[in-house]
């Protein structure tokens, strides 16, 4: 691997460090810290970035040093004990031991090492107890005196001639020194060219993780106003997930979700629901006929009995009914679910007394598609059945949604009118910018409709206009938008909770 | 729901009072009615009523009438003199099995503006098209009464008879009007169904008209010059054509018009006895006030009740105990049972001031399991990166076939769509995720996309709905593993050993496609779409995906929902 061809990004101080190591050849932290003025903590740092690009290695030294003890310190400050006797002698002549000891003012042990030290150089002689000196001209352990000062003073010593003497006379002590040497890999000169001066790390590698090297090291301060990049994760479709918290609430409020078929009997959508064959809202205009097949298979034979004699003559409900011939292949028919009430008219089946359903499904209308109108389209609606329950019940349930389900406790009821429930009513809702919006409907399903299913007791049939409650909390003006294909809504439009 | 256009001045007039717009919205309500816009510059107020069994509403007039009820200004059925004119009218036995009614009256001293014409005829058009069901059932015409002498003769007659029709200047034969004029393009093929013509004629022979398609061109059309009248309703229900006068009269007496009355002979074989018209025929119901009260959660009394009907315009004949014997006014045929008295009685109340229960019917809630499975679904795919969308079920043919290089297939179809692009229903979701794809070819890349929904198809020649999943991720770099891997997710999150057999599929391209299959069954595809679908769909790089029906997903709990 070619050094100068890949780039290394190390910090300015690292860059002088490197040079001066390079200088140098090989050289200590020790002697390193002196020559940079760094303490040995950032030197470390910046060394950390020589040695993991491998200009550098760290080698570790382990040398003795020479120190004085304190009766080195005494003989460098106050001269040797053997010196200052050879002065007084000089002076004196002769001199007796106790006087000696006087003006030596050192302990006898010391002074007795001196004098025969002395004696053993010819420079004195003793004599009936006098210490007489014989060579007045000779100089005594000159540089022994001058390795002891130089040691005292810090200056660099060659002590190498004189340790054993050292050590023997307790003047000086050997200590282990342990250094760390570092020596150059790769010449500064080789790789100048490739080095990119910086100041810090922006990346914590793995490497750095496992190596430790993490901990010599300084991650650069991320720019935190810098915008981010744009990301776009996986999420559910912002009408879909307003949707699915409708039904989450319905389901705390009790109701058990129901579910049925798209393409349906005209039984199920419409004469269950006592809507009369010849009613407008049956025709061609008004609802999807499917063509292929045409028919379908209409259900079990004494509910078709019953709903058509609901409708001829109003079946045993006190009803008149509607006074026609009903016919059952007009009643097999098959269309696109209008309305998400053919949901609950098949639930009526074996309904279970109390209940309470609900269903979220999409239904079908021939209108011209514009920013009002839908071909299809979300409803949501159910029923509630118990023996006890009244319209001032249902309206109590009306309430219930405005403030659970629309969140808004100003609301308001309407006289409405439903082929399939009486008495009727329409459930407006005020809005702060729109004013009041309708947001539900219910009624009590006639008895035309519940009794030729077995059922006795009354059953409260309801739907909320949740596209409109979607639209309006989220600033939505065209309906198209719930089935929007934009990728730009899809990924950005806001979360509907909150 | 019918709409009507009404002058919000003449409106005020009518009422006796100035009322701002919401002030006015709120009185509508008690007569099922909304406006819709205003348009101030032209005095214009677009009013909705949701109301399709009670056409006695479908005019300024029929609102304000219940509104004075409710403002107890007027009680009770409303009553006007009807003196006798002397008019006949017979009506041929041949009608008896095609449009065998008819109902007629006459209004003198009437003095209508054009304004008030026109309201009339706005009246008659949506009473012939909605409930006289686009005047099958029954349809209106109005005469100047000046030019007709009595007997008048409904008949049948032979198709050459000519007359000229309005909005026309020569004689046509009737044929010819079925075949060229406006109306008779338009509801000549009533005509055509009955095997022959009706026609009324005065008794000079003057053409009146040719029911239920078109008046004569001077007899047929009233003006602001008009002060005496024929009115007359044909049908093929006797309590239709003559609710249907009803209604018409009681709007004229409104305008201080004096009712005269028509008799009508009917042959044996059509009706059993000869019938006066307007037909005023007392129809009376019987309430229990325990069974209204009980329903309607109110302690109402008797003598209160009563009251309340009347504000309603019911009369309440008598009183026995908690029985109240309530007549229905003439021009209202939408009572059938005491349920309709008991929503009479809560609006004259006032749902608001009646009011809310805390409502207690203590049950569980709960999804169903096959929700429950298909959200499990969703969220795996969220977790893969996925943008779910929503796309219609019922849609375009052309991006189901040509723009995924498949041919015609036997997709459930639409019998009478507005338009093509919603005309059959989607029986895989992946060509609509394709056609998303190719609408936000400018949007960044990577693009994953998803849809968990229902599809619609013919099993054994029934029809079917259930739900399938479909994922697709288009980006400069996708491969087969980009779905490979996330399929491979999915059905190891829901516990489910797959295998992937190789296929030829025209959507994919040939090697690069597998079907997906479970327990031996095929349910689903997985591969890169085939080049000349993201060409055609001019979307520029690779496309991978597939598509599973979930009701094979063994840990799943969906189910295929069949119609019968």
């Amino acid at each position: 691997m070619s050094n100068s061809e890949k780039k290394i990004s190390l910090p300015s101080e690292a860059v002088k460090i490197y040079q001066i190591i390079d200088e140098n050849g090989n050289i200590s932290i020790r002697e390193l810290e002196k020559q940079t003025k760094l303490d040995r903590g950032k030197l470390e740092y910046y060394l950390g970035f020589l040695v993991t690009n491998e200009l550098i290695s760290r080698l570790e030294i382990v040398s003795h040093q020479i120190s004085l003890t304190n009766n080195g310190k005494e003989a460098a400050e106050n001269q040797l004990v053997e010196r200052r006797i050879a002065k007084i002698l000089k002076e004196k002549v002769s001199v007796s031991f106790a006087d000696l000891s006087k003006l030596v003012n050192t302990e006898n042990k010391e002074m007795n090492a001196g004098v025969g030290l002395l004696k053993k150089q010819g420079l004195i002689k003793i004599d009936k107890g006098q210490i007489i000196i014989i060579d007045k001209k000779k100089e005594v352990n000159r540089e022994l005196q001058i390795i002891l000062e130089q040691l005292l003073s810090g200056e660099t010593a060659d002590t190498s001639d004189f340790n054993e003497i050292l050590l023997q006379r307790n003047l000086a002590s050997l200590e282990e020194v342990k250094d760390i040497l570092l020596e150059i890999l790769i010449p500064y000169k080789e790789v100048s060219s490739s080095i990119q001066k910086m100041s810090e790390v922006s990346r914590l590698t793995p490497e750095m993780i496992r190596d430790g090297s993490w901990r010599d090291t300084r991650l650069r301060e991320y720019n935190l106003k810098a915008s981010p990049p744009t990301f776009y994760g996986g999420r559910k479709q912002p009408y879909a997930e307003f949707l699915d918290e409708v039904k989450q609430k319905l389901c705390a409020l009790g109701f058990k979700e129901m579910r049925g078929p798209i393409v349906e009997l005209e039984f199920w959508n419409f004469d269950a629901l006592f809507q009369a064959q010849n009613h407008s809202a049956r025709e061609w205009s008004d609802v999807y006929q499917v063509s292929n097949p045409k028919q379908g298979k209409l259900p079990k034979a004494d509910y078709v009995e019953n709903v058509k004699k609901a409708h001829e003559n109003g079946y045993d409900t006190g009803s008149k009914g509607w006074g026609y011939k009903w016919d059952p292949l007009k009643s097999a028919h098959l269309v696109l679910r209008a309305h998400g009430t053919s949901v609950s008219a098949r639930t009526l089946v074996d309904l279970e007394v109390p209940s309470k359903y609900f269903s979220i499904s999409r239904c079908y209308r021939p209108d011209t598609v514009d920013a009002t109108h839908l071909s299809e389209f979300t409803q949501v609606e159910g029923i509630v059945v118990d023996p006890s329950i009244t319209f001032r019940d249902l309206l109590g349930i009306l309430k219930s949604f405005a403030v659970d389900i629309a969140e808004n406790e100003n609301f308001k009821f309407k006289p409405d009118y439903y082929p399939f429930t009486e008495p009727s009513v329409e459930l407006d809702v005020l809005d702060p910018n729109l004013g009041w919006i309708e947001f539900g409907g219910a009624g009590i399903f006639r008895p035309e409709v519940t009794k030729p299913f077995g059922i006795e007791a009354p059953v409260i049939a309801w739907g909320l206009g949740i596209e409109r409650l979607f639209m309006v909390k989220n600033g939505i003006t065209d309906i198209r938008e719930l089935f929007s294909h934009k990728f730009d809504w899809l990924r950005t439009a806001k979360m509907s909770r909150g | 729901m019918v709409s009507i256009k009404a002058s919000y001045k003449k409106m005020q007039e009518m009422l006796g009072k100035q009322l701002s717009i919401e002030q006015l919205e709120d009185l509508l309500s008690y007569a099922k009615s909304e406006i819709d816009q205003y348009i101030e510059e032209e005095d214009m107020l677009v009013i909705d009523i949701k109301t399709s069994n009670r056409p006695d509403l479908w005019s300024p007039e029929g609102m304000i009438r219940e509104i004075k009820g409710i403002l107890e200004e007027e009680s009770g059925i409303p009553e006007y003199e009807v003196k006798e004119s002397g008019y006949v009218v017979k009506v041929d036995s041949q009608l008896a099995s095609t449009r065998p009614y008819i109902a007629c009256a006459i209004a003198k001293n009437i003095s209508l503006t054009d304004y008030h014409i026109k309201q009339i005829m706005q009246l008659s058009e949506k009473i012939d098209y909605s409930y006289g069901r686009q005047r099958k059932r029954s349809s209106i015409g109005f005469y100047n009464l000046s030019m007709i002498k009595s007997p008048i003769e409904y008949k049948v007659i032979e198709e050459t008879h000519e007359f000229i029709p309005l909005e026309s200047t020569e004689k046509m034969s009737l044929e010819r009007i079925l075949e060229e004029h406006e109306k008779g393009k338009e509801f000549g093929h009533i005509v055509k169904e009955y095997g022959h013509y009706p026609i009324l004629l005065s008794a000079d022979g003057t053409t009146l008209s040719l029911p239920p398609v078109i008046n004569s061109n001077d007899v047929g059309r009233i003006t602001e010059e008009t002060t005496d009248s024929l009115i007359e309703v044909t049908g093929t229900n006797f309590e239709t054509v003559n609710v249907v006068l009803n209604i018409l009269c009681q709007v004229l007496v409104t305008h201080g018009a004096e009712i005269y009355s028509v008799k009508i002979e009917y042959p044996p074989d059509i009706y059993k006895e000869s019938v006066i018209t307007p037909l005023f025929d007392k129809e009376e119901i019987k309430i229990n006030l325990d069974v209204v009260n009980k329903c309607l959660g109110t302690k109402m009394k008797p003598k209160d009740a009563a009251k309340l009907i009347a504000k309603r315009r019911f009369s309440c004949n008598s009183i026995d105990g908690n029985i109240l014997t309530i007549e229905i006014p003439p021009y209202r045929k939408d009572i059938l049972h005491w349920v309709d008295i008991a929503e009479e009685l809560a609006i004259a109340l006032d749902y608001n001031k009646i009011g809310p229960t805390k409502w207690k019917v203590l049950t569980t809630g709960g999804l169903l399991p096959e929700t429950e499975s298909e959200n499990l679904v969703r969220n795996i795919l969220v977790g893969a990166g996925g943008t779910e969308v929503l796309t219609n079920i019922l849609t375009d043919p052309e991006i189901l076939t040509t723009r995924v290089n498949i041919d015609k297939q036997d997709y459930v179809k639409i019998e009478n769509p507005v338009t093509s692009t919603y005309s059959v229903m989607r029986k895989m979701i992946y060509p609509l995720l394709i056609n998303v794809l190719s609408k936000n070819t400018h949007e960044t890349y990577p693009q994953m996309l998803f849809e968990v929904g229902e599809i619609v198809k013919l099993i054994d020649k029934k029809v079917i709905t259930q739900s399938n999943a479909a994922f697709l991720c288009a980006d400069a770099d996708a491969s087969f593993e980009d779905v490979h891997k996330r399929l491979n997710q999915l059905l190891s999150l829901l516990n489910t050993d797959y295998e992937i057999k190789q296929v030829n599929h025209p959507s994919f391209t040939e090697g690069r496609c597998g079907q997906i299959i479970i327990e031996n069954k095929e349910c689903g595809i997985i591969g890169e779409i085939h080049p000349s679908i993201l060409e055609n769909n001019q979307i520029w790089v690779p496309v991978v995906g597939f598509e599973i029906e979930l009701p094979l997903i063994p840990s799943l709990k969906c189910k295929v929902k069949s119609t019968d």
